[in-house]
């Protein structure tokens, strides 16, 4: 495969251009399995049987959860970081 | 790179064990949420309180104990039943 190097100036536009592409649709991806996880969990949580409607308490209930994952996440990355940093693993 | 083979780049062999351990961290920092997530969160509230932040350290610490626990127990037993097969680690 040729190397960047050897690229005239237009290919290495084109390459750039191609690259930059490549990356979002990568951030959609990754915000869309974001999505999907989210939701999976939430549900999960926040809803009980099935209604005629997403009634309010659910609705907060699914604003909290996401917020509250996020916090959960960080929390653990926090609480293991240290761990590890101790040398307890 | 000038045609040297990755096995032989001590500089290429550090950034892959490097990301590598990024990943098994990465992993294990998922696996644990979503383990404590269930075990500690109830229903979603307005903010993460002091019981279930408790909860969610705990579950930590737990959890890593539990598989140390579990490896030191799987290791002596494969010991004691002298088994001269494969190791099951790795």
């Amino acid at each position: 495969m040729d190397s960047f190097d050897n690229f005239n100036s237009s290919e290495k536009a084109e390459a750039s251009e191609l690259q930059r592409m490549i990356a979002v649709e990568q951030q959609k991806a990754q915000f869309q399995a974001q999505v999907h996880s989210f939701t999976d969990i939430c549900w999960d949580k926040c809803v009980e049987s099935p209604g005629s409607k997403l009634d309010h308490r659910t609705e907060t209930c699914l604003v909290s959860c996401v917020e509250r994952f996020i916090d959960t996440t960080l929390t653990i990355t926090n609480r293991f970081t240290q761990m590890v940093q101790k040398g307890a693993h | 790179m000038d045609g040297q083979g990755g096995a032989a780049d001590p500089q290429l062999q550090q950034f892959i064990e490097v990301e590598s351990q990024k990943q098994r961290f990465q992993q294990l920092v998922h696996q644990m949420t979503e383990v404590c997530w269930e075990k500690c969160m109830d229903k979603p509230g307005p903010k993460l309180d002091s019981r279930t932040e408790t909860c969610l350290g705990n579950c930590v610490e737990r959890f890593i104990d539990t598989s140390q626990f579990i490896l030191n127990r799987l290791e002596q037993t494969q010991r004691s039943r002298g088994s001269s097969s494969e190791s099951m680690m790795d």
